[in-house]
């Protein structure tokens, strides 16, 4: 008997041990990619970075690249937004528990983790290879359609923390909108939508930083341009894109640039993720 | 339950024998998907009268005060059958628009249920829908309605501030204020005061006293005591049925019926 | 008090409101149920796309295109077989060391630790999954995978492999079959499929042990309790009953983890070495799907962009499977549960 109890007791403090380890394991990767992040990136920071496009190679600076990421990225959030929140309140307050909702609702999580690659490769095929042959067969990658692959990948995200945010509205704030006569679609818009505004700004805000790590749907979208492109017909830039290119040339100095870039993309990407947190966290406050 | 019947032919005469009823409940059956919630109720609401609905959890009182303004309609798998004429016209039948009814029949809930807006918005959002009015217009119609409420004092100053930075028993009574912004003539109060300390509850309780010089109001409460002191009238359900329904002096002091006596004693419920 | 007249609004106007809003409402609805197309419009585009896209190349090889190692732009032939292999081989690497590690982690954060160290820690792995996938695909070209190259694949060639670098092969090798094959490389680099499938594994770990996490706070107390109560050690009650209960969420769990690791792509093209060549070695360099894909795409013409089309809808097709065994699975405990 007691060797058993021994056994069960030894063998609990293996377990627990190793738990203990694992979360270890992943704390330390954790931090030493951060860490090499914030090395190396902070080690190449130079003004040049904001004041040069990346034309002059090695010392040339990533401006085009920050304006192009920018841009593209307003694009993809000024698309998925809109028709996230519609798509999301729709899940949410019009076809919950109906047989096209449950399914819509399902595939939207599984775009969710989509692969980002194969729709870069559809948006190529319904933006960038109609355009080309509308231009008479010069390719004409954009901004635009950089912009677009990104909204395939923001939209899953708002539709579903819209529709998560809209659930947990209380029903007793339809009821009394209602009762006043209010028309449902008012009530949706004007209240509800309002109501559960912070959680839809957060989903908003996490989809952002979604996509700004985002690179390989650009690749075939956006492309690349070595001069600034403010115009999103153009050929555009991106930071995850000059990432890149330059990680994988040869010179020493591009790898700078990289790191450099790789630096700003995820203090921009931390940040986010941060604020959304903070707004949630202080929605949770108000509401308790 | 085979009396039940009699009880309730009886309560017209006790209740409202000579003037017409506001409202009037003619065998109305209400069904959750497919589970029997009302069981052919009757029953005569008279005008400008405070109407009490008592019973034990579950009883289905709550589910008739929804069926008034026919509420339960946003919700799928309900339904309601039989009638009830509200001025001798059936609000359960087809030609009866909802806008029609909700401007005639207010609701207020159980929880204060502010929208997130402000206090002057929370007011004048309702009014917006039914009427057109003029910006000087709308600040009268919303302090009247604010006055009539009984909140008009402690808010002026904060009109522009958001409402749910009022506490509990004020956010009710800013429910009650958007309520009767409307001008309906049936207030519905679903345990307007459940989630409310005994201070805010006396204070809505005075308002429903003064606000029946103007209203039909129908309550719903879970607490006898209340139902004693606010009403005229008191209706007491039990399993989907209306058991009684008289005076409210009678029922807690000469109740008809043996369950309605035990209920009210305290023997169960 | 003012009085507050009775309504005199005209039957009328009320009804022509009521009209209006109705006719509002059946606008409105159709713009919102239009928007929720649109999901469902671009995964069904996206299938349809690359499908249409890789036509010629499954007109040209047929099956063929699955089973043929062949990718040869010079001569136009093109076969799947590489990167398809790659592709599994290295998520099916990430998994193997990804789902103990999440499952210690979630044991640890939902039954072990304080619980003042739960959420922190909680979050900053967390952190880790909002990483843009590039950086990981960095840090592994640039930190890790001359690291491994430096420091772990010479242990791994001269004591496992088949092709030691001092010639004298090791009793593993020698005795146990496969072994000798998967470790052993010529190759100088630390670029491989199995730095690959270690990167992916760090990316998804996040994933999976925050599915499992939460899926482990679904359980309910008193199940816990009645375990603990009877003498059982957190251990047990882990293993006996807290892993039993959510057990197909947590496959669920699982299989979303693989999902992502199968359609990764920047993460895994900087550390794979992009050889379209089939070796045994995970220590040698290969090549999955989507490192093809983006290495590839932009240079490519005529048949060899259709064949790219191809392999991404089989990638598609492969991660919708993947991804929709994992979603039914996560929703199976939140049937259990009454949600």
């Amino acid at each position: 008997m007691s060797a058993l109890y021994l056994r069960r007791r030894i063998t609990n403090a293996a377990a627990m041990t190793l738990s203990m380890l694992a979360t270890l394991v992943g704390l330390a990767f954790l931090a030493w990619i951060l860490w090499e992040t914030l090395r190396q990136g902070i080690g190449a920071l130079d003004l040049k970075l904001f004041t040069k496009v990346t034309a002059y190679g090695e010392d040339g600076g990533l401006l085009n690249s920050m304006v192009g990421s920018l841009i593209i990225n307003f694009i993809g959030i000024a698309i998925a937004t809109p028709i996230g929140v519609l798509a999301g309140t729709w899940l949410a307050e019009y076809a919950d528990r109906t047989r096209l909702g449950e399914s819509i609702r399902f595939l939207n999580d599984i775009l969710l983790s989509a692969p980002s690659i194969v729709m870069g490769l559809f948006v190529y095929t319904i933006i960038v290879l109609p355009s080309t042959a509308l231009t008479h067969g010069s390719t004409t990658f954009s901004g635009f359609a950089g912009g677009v692959a990104l909204a395939l990948i923001a939209l899953p995200v708002i539709v579903r923390t819209t529709d998560e945010m809209l659930r947990l509205v209380p029903s007793t704030l339809r009821e009394a909108a209602l009762s006043l006569g209010v028309p449902q679609w008012k009530l949706t818009l004007q209240i509800l939508i309002r109501a559960a505004r912070s959680g839809i700004i957060t989903g908003v805000l996490l989809a952002l930083a979604r996509i700004s790590g985002e690179t390989a749907p650009l690749l075939f979208t956006a492309f690349g341009n070595n001069y600034m492109a403010l115009n999103p017909i153009d050929k555009m830039s991106s930071l995850p894109q000059i990432i890149y290119q330059y990680a994988n040339d040869p010179g020493e100095a591009m790898h700078a640039l990289a790191w450099a870039g790789a630096f700003v993309v995820t203090m921009f990407v931390l940040l986010l993720s941060l604020a959304s947190r903070l707004i949630l966290f202080r929605t949770k406050v108000s509401h308790d | 339950m085979t009396d039940s019947a009699l009880a309730m032919s009886s309560a017209p005469e006790t209740a409202a024998a000579t003037v017409a009823p506001k409202l009037a409940v003619r065998d109305l059956h209400f069904y959750y998907d497919g589970f029997q919630a009302l069981k052919g109720i009757n029953m005569d609401i008279p005008e400008k009268q405070v109407t009490a609905i008592i019973g034990p959890s579950g009883c289905g009182k709550s589910t008739l005060l929804r069926v008034f303004n026919r509420i339960y309609a946003i919700y799928p798998k309900l339904e309601a059958k039989g009638r009830i004429l509200l001025d001798d016209e059936d609000i359960l039948g087809p030609g009866y628009s909802l806008n029609r009814l909700r401007s005639k029949v207010g609701m207020v809930f159980q929880k204060p249920v502010p929208f997130p807006m402000t206090i002057f918005e929370n007011v004048a959002y309702g009014i917006r829908h039914h009427e057109k009015l003029s910006k000087a217009d709308m600040e009268k119609r919303v302090e009247q309605a604010l006055r009539s409420a009984a909140l008009w004092d402690e808010v002026k100053d904060k009109l522009k501030q958001n409402a749910l930075g009022l506490s509990g028993g004020q956010q009710q009574r800013l429910c009650i204020a958007r309520a009767i912004a409307l001008k309906p003539e049936v207030l519905l109060l679903d345990e307007p005061t459940s989630a409310l300390d005994p201070i805010a509850t006396g204070r809505i309780e005075q308002l429903v006293e003064e606000l029946k010089s103007q209203f039909t109001i129908v309550i719903v409460t879970h607490n006898m005591q209340q139902a004693a002191r606010v009403s005229d009238l008191t209706a007491f359900m039990y399993l989907g049925e209306l058991i009684e329904f008289d005076r409210t002096e009678r029922i807690f002091t000469k109740p008809g019926k043996k369950q309605t006596e035990d209920y009210i004693t305290g023997r169960f419920g | 008090m003012p009085a507050i007249e009775a309504s005199i609004m005209s039957t009328d106007i009320l009804e022509q409101r009521s009209r209006r809003d109705a006719r509002n409402e059946r606008l409105f609805r159709w713009l919102l149920k239009g928007c929720a197309l649109i999901v469902l419009a671009s995964l069904l585009g996206a299938a349809g796309a690359t499908l249409w896209g890789g036509r010629d190349a499954f007109g040209t090889f047929g099956w063929h295109f699955l089973v043929s190692s062949e990718w040869d732009p010079g001569n136009d032939v093109y076969g799947a077989l590489v990167p398809v292999y790659g592709t599994i081989a290295t998520s099916f690497i990430a998994l193997l060391i990804a789902v103990p590690i999440s499952f210690g982690i979630a044991v640890y954060l939902s039954e072990v630790a304080p619980a003042w160290m739960r959420t922190p820690v909680a979050s900053a792995i967390e952190l880790l999954a909002g990483i843009p996938s590039i950086i990981y695909g960095m840090w592994g070209l640039f930190i890790f995978a001359p690291f491994f190259a430096d420091h772990v694949k010479p242990w791994l060639t001269s004591n496992l492999g088949n092709k030691p670098d001092d010639g004298k092969l090791s009793w593993v090798a020698g005795h146990v079959p496969f072994v000798g094959k998967l470790f052993g490389s010529d190759y100088p680099f630390g670029a491989s499929i199995l730095v690959a499938g270690i990167v992916l594994a760090i990316m998804i770990i996040p994933f999976i042990s925050s599915v499992m996490r939460e899926v482990f706070q679904t359980v309910p107390t008193r199940l816990k309790e009645s375990a603990y109560a009877l003498g059982s050690s957190t251990w047990e009650v882990s293993w006996d009953i807290v892993l039993p209960y959510t057990r197909s969420a947590v496959i669920g769990g699982i299989f979303l983890g693989l999902g992502r690791a199968l359609g990764e792509t920047m993460a895994v093209t900087f550390v794979l070495g992009n050889a379209m060549h089939l070796s045994a070695s995970l220590l040698d360099p290969g090549a999955s799907i989507a490192s093809t894909i983006a290495n590839q795409f932009s240079e490519a013409a005529g048949l060899q962009k259709s064949a790219l089309m191809a392999l991404a809808f089989l990638l598609f097709v492969v991660t919708f499977v993947v991804l929709l065994i994992a979603r039914l699975m996560l929703r199976r405990l939140a049937s259990k549960e009454g949600r």
